[in-house]
This record gives structure tokens, sequence and C-alpha cells, in this order.
């Protein structure tokens, strides 16, 4: 069954929550859209919409990436196969040490 | 054990012994104890000036200037004050430096003219980027957060660079925390192209604008940047520079202001190919303060890579087949570069496909796994000063916003992405040309800009071209042959004319233009 997709409002919920569970408190900037004239951060209406955009854009698509099997894998074992690659902060510096 | 465990062990051991021996933290410190050596410079580091050259010292290449300090043409402070000539009557409009050490540098310029001589970097004045650690000099990162922050040590390669003889001369513009073109903190431009000093649209390329202008502009003669999303070969490009970003761990991050923390890639950003290989031979080398940098391949001799060979007159290249991705040569300057490329004995041209899920694996979604690496280091300063992120807050939020799954897939996509630029790229070419910078950072392999042309508007044009891992050699040598055959990388801008020197005069700011934190967003590196 398909999820539906969050509203602007329930992101805009996640995301204090989210930010207000790491100790950031979005309050600290300017409210609405204007930037702070000081230091040209943005307004906490502003950065909320970016941040939605992030959350529908990259968490979204990274979090339905699935590595792929090789090919002619059979699709009952695609998932099976997804869980094998290992991730490599470094990748250059691991071909030394994978010669 | 195996040797390079043992060794890793071996030098974290002495490390962490000789910190507590001290009674300082158990993590080695930034303060350029590194154990790489020292660097090896082939006689190819020195060049004969061009004649035309001697009469002004500024001209030179680093490897004429050290040609002419080791054979007393030329003295370090000679050197230097030529240089501070020209930062005192350009800079006001270049804006390329936020601090210049002109006492500190003069000192140490006499001192360099009473030392033995120790390399071709001996009495060479740099330009340094500002998010490199300087020891007892303010290092900003042109950041709200770090604008009274003094450090009590060299970044390594700083200080491997002042061992091998170099001067500093300043620290220079970037963008705010290394995100963009060079601005203020709240994005106000300052740093304009040195080939158009009174359009500061032009971009000058980011974020190691100010090194990028402070070369090109002839006030400095080389310098350093650093490299996370095209922030040395685009500030290269867009100057007429050839800069170069080596391999991940060639070069110590130890007392480098994080951007994100598996991309960050410091490198010289520099007038030629021989100049590039001469900084980075100095600021190579394992150091214990950044494990990146151990248990890899040597150096190869880059000098030597970047000297071209000549038989009966015609210059010949290391062989090297070039690989050119499908719609690469959309331009006369791209054309005209494989042309020549192509006609140089000893290189090839093959043409290379794009990995498969190419666009996917290094576009935006999958670039912006970076973005954690930029907020983790940077909680205390989230939880506390907002506002002092500036323009460039937004991507701080963002990381914080990506969840450990999310991340993970990330790691596993570079791992894969990597796996196929080896195998369906690099398994029939040795380099190949890039589009972008941006999916050789993801990777942490080499890349290398240089110029090609200008446009009709007489701004440069560059091009990149990346390898495999640990092939700088390779990348100075394709380069260095170019370079032999071209003469793009000799020409210099025109000095900002009169006008705009008497208006800089005049005010004490003027209005270059802003970005906003929206527009940072969409630019950050």
């Amino acid at each position: 069954m398909a999820v539906t997709p969050p509203t602007d409002a329930e992101l805009d919920t996640m995301i204090r929550a989210r930010l207000a569970s790491l100790g950031i408190d979005l309050s600290q900037l300017p409210p609405g859209t204007a930037a702070d004239p000081v230091t040209g951060s943005p307004g906490q209406a502003s950065v909320l919409a970016s941040l939605r955009s992030f959350v529908r854009g990259s968490v979204t698509t990274l979090a339905a990436f699935q590595l792929p099997a090789p090919a002619g894998t059979d699709p009952a074992h695609a998932a099976a196969y997804s869980q094998q690659p290992a991730p490599m902060l470094y990748p250059s510096i691991s071909t030394e040490w994978r010669r | 054990m195996s040797a390079l465990h043992r060794r890793a062990f071996l030098t974290r051991t002495a490390a962490v012994a000789a910190a507590a021996a001290t009674g300082a933290t158990a993590l080695p410190a930034p303060a350029g104890a590194f154990t790489g050596g020292t660097p090896h410079f082939s006689s190819g580091a020195y060049v004969r000036p061009r004649p035309e050259a001697l009469d002004d010292p500024t001209e030179l290449t680093l490897a004429e200037a050290a040609w002419a300090i080791r054979y007393g043409k030329l003295t370090p402070s000679e050197l230097v004050e030529a240089y501070l000539a020209r930062i005192g009557t350009f800079d006001p409009v270049y804006q390329a430096f936020n601090t210049v050490l002109a006492d500190q540098a003069r000192a140490a310029a006499k001192a360099a003219g009473r030392r033995r001589h120790t390399g071709p970097l001996h009495g060479i004045p740099l330009a340094i980027k500002d998010n490199y650690w300087t020891a007892g000099v303010r290092t900003t990162a042109n950041s709200y957060l770090f604008q009274d922050f003094v450090p009590p040590a060299d970044a390594t390669a700083v200080a491997r660079l002042k061992a091998a003889g170099a001067i500093v001369l300043g620290k220079t513009q970037m963008g705010p925390l290394a995100t963009t073109r060079a601005t203020t903190p709240d994005g106000r431009i300052t740093t304009v192209n040195a080939w158009t000093p009174t359009i500061p649209g032009t971009d000058p390329g980011g974020s190691s604008t100010g090194t990028a202008t402070s070369v090109a502009g002839r006030m400095a003669t080389s310098g350093t940047g650093t490299q996370t999303g095209g922030s040395i070969t685009a500030p290269s490009n867009a100057q007429n520079l050839t800069g170069l970003k080596p391999t991940m761990g060639r070069v110590s991050l130890a007392g480098i202001i994080p951007l994100s923390y598996t991309r960050d890639h410091p490198g010289p950003l520099a007038r030629d190919a021989k100049d590039a290989a001469i900084m980075l031979t100095a600021m190579a080398g394992e150091d214990p303060a950044d494990p990146r940098t151990q248990g890899l391949p040597p150096l190869p001799d880059l000098i030597e890579a970047a000297t071209p060979a000549f038989v009966r007159g015609k210059v010949r290249a290391r062989r090297t087949r070039v690989g050119v991705l499908p719609g690469y040569a959309t331009s006369a300057p791209r054309q005209a570069l494989l042309a020549t490329l192509d006609a140089i004995d000893g290189i090839s041209l093959v043409d290379v496909p794009l990995p498969d899920q190419w666009d996917l694996l290094t576009g935006t979604e999958f670039n912006n796994v970076r973005l954690p690496e930029r907020s983790e280091p940077f909680m205390p300063y989230l939880r506390t000063d907002l506002r002092g992120f500036g323009v460039s807050l937004t991507g701080w939020l963002q990381g914080a916003l990506l969840g450990s799954n999310e991340f993970l897939t990330g790691q596993r996509a570079k791992l894969l992405l990597l796996e196929r630029v080896l195998d369906q790229v690099f398994e029939s070419c040795d380099v190949v040309v890039q589009t972008s910078p941006v999916p050789f950072d993801i990777l942490g392999l080499p890349e290398i800009g240089f110029p090609i042309g200008f446009t009709a508007a007489g701004v440069p044009v560059g091009a990149i071209l990346g390898a495999a891992p640990y092939e700088e050699d390779r990348l100075l040598s394709v380069v260095a042959a170019y370079q032999a055959v071209t003469d793009w990388h000799w020409r210099r801008p025109a000095d900002p004319p009169a006008p705009a020197l008497a208006a800089r005069a005049m005010t004490a700011s003027d209005d270059r233009g802003r970005l906003t934190a929206e527009e940072v967003a969409e630019q950050t590196q």
C-alpha cells in the first residue's frame, strides 16, 4: 500500500521536532521570509520551505534507492543481494587496501 | 598484523605517547608534526626564467623564481616586496586577501636570505586560503563563527610548505565556510575575477576565490585551496590557472576547518603544471594527525612528471589514453583541446561511456549525502548560534535532517560508483575529461583544472581532467605536454584600470552584489 506523502504542515512539524531533538531551535532565526538584516541568515519560513524541499527530494530519493543485484539475478533475490554491498566513506583510499 | 596495520599502529602509538608525555590531549593535534619526511624535489623544479619575466619578479612562475633565487638573480626580500607593492596598489579592487602579513613576510624573507638554500620553495611567497590554520594568525573560514579564532598551530599542509622554505604572504578571501564564491559572511560579494576586475558579476570561481585572484593578479607566486565540490578546479578554470586536487589522503586535512570531511581535498592553485607539482610535492605526505594520509602509495616524482620531454624539438608525452565522455566536445575550446592533445606524440584519444546510472549517482540528491558531514562537527554552533552561519546556514540544517539510513545508502552508492568508474571508464583510458568536478569529488579521485582558451569577452575557459587513485603524475604529465605546445597559461590579466583604483580609494565599500541564503543553498560546494 502506497504511503500518503506528508503535507507541508506535517513536514514542518517533523522538521522542527527533529531539529529540536538535536538541540537546534529554529526560533533563533527571524520569523517569516525576510533574512536577518545583519547576518543574512534566512527567515524561519524561508528555511522551512527549503528544508521541506530537501526532505521531499534528497531524503526520499536516497531512501528509495536499492543497490542493484548482479545482472540476471532472480527478482525474488534482489532485496537480499542489495544488502551485500559495503558502505565506504573513502572509496579512493579503499582501493589501496583492496589491491 | 599486516605491514600496513602495524605501521598505522606504531604511528598512532608514537603520537599518543608523545602527547601523553607532554600532558596534552591523547589525540594528535595539527601542529606540523608530520612524519612524511623532507620532500624530494628533482632538478626540474628550477626553470631558467623567460628573459621578459626577469624585469618583474611577480611575473615569474614558481619554478622560475626558484631558479632566480637559487642562482642569486633574485632575493626573497625583493620578491616579497614586489608582491606587497602589487597588493598595496591593486588589492583594494581585487579584494583577494582578508589578512596581509606584510611584517611577518618581510621578516621571513630576510631570514630566508641569510639561510642555507632549502629547495625550490625557498623564499617563495604564497597565498593561504583562510580555512587553513595559521599559528597566531586569525583563521576565519570567512565566517562569523570563527571571526576571533586564532589557531595555536599551523595546519600540517602550511607547516610543510613553511618547512620547505615558503613564506606565508597572507590569508585569502573565500566563500563563507567554503560554500560559494567569496562574499562576506552575510553574502556581499568581495573578491572579483582578476580578468574582469570592474565586473563583479563575472564568476571568479569558488570557494578558493581569493587564492585564485591573488595568483592570477600576480599578488602571490602560488597558493593553497580546498576542494569539496570543485573549489580548486573551478576558480582555476575561471582565472586561467592550473589547479590540482589530489587524491583524498595525499594531503593532510589536520588543521583545516572542515566542510565535508570525506570530500575536503587540500591542494594548490598555480600558474602551470610545474608549479602545481612543486606545491603538491611539499604539501603531500603522511601525518600522524590524519589517518587518511597513512598507508598510501608513495608520492611519484611529480616534478619529473610535469617536465615534458622533447624529441627533435617536438614534445613527446608519456604514453597516455585520454578518455572522452559522450557529448564533451560541445564548444570550440573543448574541440581545440582534444585536437591539440591528439596531435601530441604519446597521447591518444579514446571514447569512453558514462558509467551506468551516472546521472543518478552523481546528481543533486546523491551529492547531498555529504551534508551530515557538514552538520555533525558543527553541532555546538548549530545549537547556540544559527545566525552565525550567515547566508550559508541552510546546508547545515539539511545535513541535520538526513537520517542514518539515507547516509549509509549513500556510502554504499559511493563504492558502487567507484567500481563502475574503474571498470567502465578507466578500463580503457588513463585520464578522462570531466564535465563537472563533483563526481570525482564524491569519490576522492584526483583532478586537474587548466586553461584552454578565452570567451569572446576575454574571460578564461578551462578544462578538467580526472584520473584513477594516486595518479596525480598522469594528470601533470598530460597537462605539462599540453602547456608545452600552447600558451594560454602564459597569459596574464591586465591591471585594474586607473578609474577603478580611484573609485576604490574614494569609497570604503561598494555594492558588488549580494548572494541570498537561497542562492547559497543552490550554489554551495
